[in-house]
């Protein structure tokens, strides 16, 4: 009898036990974790990063660039220099973003538009990579008194196409490859052909909730005397700005100069000072 | 033997006549008044679950469904704050321990950034039909649960969070 009702106190304490977990289990739905903020900025340092603006969202990016490093007192290290990209950048949807920008030293006006093919996800739906596209035109200005007669409108047209895999590996580690085809329908000096491939590293490296530390280079394929682009450096998450400081071998803030147009080297101390402020503003709630 | 098994089948006769209610689509807002600026973040997808013979009661939500008319702060409150890739969910767990007239008292563990805490709250309860309605508002503490503002944030945040819930629930079977 003792034995029986041991049984079952045991039996109904198990029971509220298992209730209440299967009670749980019957709404524990969602199956698929997508992985996001792979990185704090639409850019890793000069290059497209595969975040995006929100849908809705506005972004305004202030780009500048100082002179080198090594370039004296004089020009107070570099400072004395600087270039300046101004661009927006807008969310569509949550897949499409569009930007255009105008950069100073190229006197260039560039468009880009940015779409999502599918996020990196775990679970039901698992896919380990995030990756999107990224086209942009670039409108080089010329004086043109200097130009000849016969010179195109196209051919102050180039273009750029990416394809950006990115990756998560965890909340501080995210990895990106960016393999690139720039195409210049004017045959740039030095080069033998009108399109040139790229593949571009970029990594991110979280040090606290609010700063990560962000690396990026490309090597070059087909590109001649030109030196490939290294950059490094930091983000600073604030309420409304993400602060990107950082030192490159190239002052250029547009695909194909900095990809392809780069003749400084870090190894001679060519390095330039520069920083991205970006900050975001909501159009259209959603 | 028939002794030994009628605990057994009595278990099973509770567990036939047991009523379960559910919901996928609960709303569960939340609101920080302070000085600067109202933040308010809505969640529609909130999971409930009812047992109206064994009083149990279950809230879930999945934090990455909050939805802020600022994207940069829903980015903020997932990564930063409340970190969602490490704490997805956020739950209650509890029973009903009171219900006079419409007005119910629920009691259980509320699990919110990985930490638990025993909590208490009113609402609303209503029965009708195969439907039941619960609505209930209760504040909370972000220090209770470790969240942390840090400074650098320009925006300011209440101490003392209001938590809106309204959920309409089915009948299962």
């Amino acid at each position: 009898m003792k034995f029986n009702l041991i049984l079952i106190i045991f039996l109904l304490y198990s029971n509220i036990g298992f209730s209440q977990e299967s009670l749980l289990s019957l709404i524990d739905g969602k199956s698929t974790e997508y992985s996001r903020y792979i990185f704090k900025g639409t850019k890793i340092v000069n290059s497209e990063s595969v975040e995006m603006p929100d849908a809705g969202v506005l972004q305004f990016m202030i780009q500048h660039r100082f002179g080198t490093l090594n370039s004296g007192f004089y020009n107070f290290y570099g400072l004395d220099n600087s270039q300046v990209r101004m661009s927006f950048y807008y969310g569509i949807n949550d897949r499409l973003s569009v930007g255009i920008g105008r950069s100073s030293a190229l006197k260039a006006i560039d468009s880009n538009l940015k779409y999502r093919l599918i996020r990196q996800s775990e679970g039901e739906k698992s896919f380990p990579l995030t990756i999107c596209l990224n086209s942009s035109v670039v409108f080089k200005q010329y004086v043109t008194s200097n130009l000849p007669n016969n010179f195109l409108l196209s051919n102050q047209f180039s273009y750029s196409h990416q394809i950006l895999l990115a990756r998560k590996f965890n909340r501080n580690l995210s990895v990106q490859l960016s393999p690139t085809l720039i195409h210049y329908n004017l045959l740039p000096i030095d080069q033998l052909s009108h399109d040139l491939y790229s593949l571009g590293y970029g990594a991110r490296y979280k040090l606290s909730n609010s700063v990560s530390v962000n690396i990026e280079t490309f090597s070059q394929f087909n590109s001649e005397n030109n030196i490939n682009p290294l950059s490094i450096g930091f983000d600073i998450q604030t309420g409304g700005h993400v602060f990107q400081f950082h030192l490159s071998n190239s002052a250029f803030m547009i695909d194909r100069a900095f990809i392809h147009e780069t003749y400084d080297s870090w190894g001679e101390g060519d390095i330039y000072f520069g920083f991205n402020i970006s900050r975001v503003f909501t159009l259209k709630d959603q | 033997m028939i002794r030994n098994l009628l605990p057994i089948l009595l278990l099973m006769s509770i567990n036939c006549f047991s009523q379960k209610y559910t919901a996928n689509d609960g709303e569960i807002t939340f609101f920080s008044y302070a000085p600067v600026e109202d933040i308010k973040a809505i969640n529609k997808n909130v999971s409930a679950v009812y047992d109206i013979s064994s009083n149990d009661i279950i809230f879930q939500l999945d934090i990455s469904d909050f939805n802020f008319r600022k994207k940069l702060m829903q980015t903020h409150f997932n990564e930063n704050y409340l970190e969602s890739d490490i704490y997805p969910k956020a739950n209650f767990i509890g029973k009903v321990i009171a219900v006079e007239g419409d007005k119910a008292k629920v009691k259980g563990l509320l699990t919110i950034h990985g930490i638990t805490r025993d909590i208490e709250a009113t609402g609303a309860l209503v029965k009708k039909g195969d439907f039941v309605k619960i609505l209930s508002e209760f504040k909370i503490k972000l220090e209770d649960y470790n969240i942390s503002i840090p400074t650098i944030v320009m925006y300011k945040i209440a101490e003392e969070i209001l938590i809106n819930i309204e959920v309409e629930l089915d009948s299962s079977e």
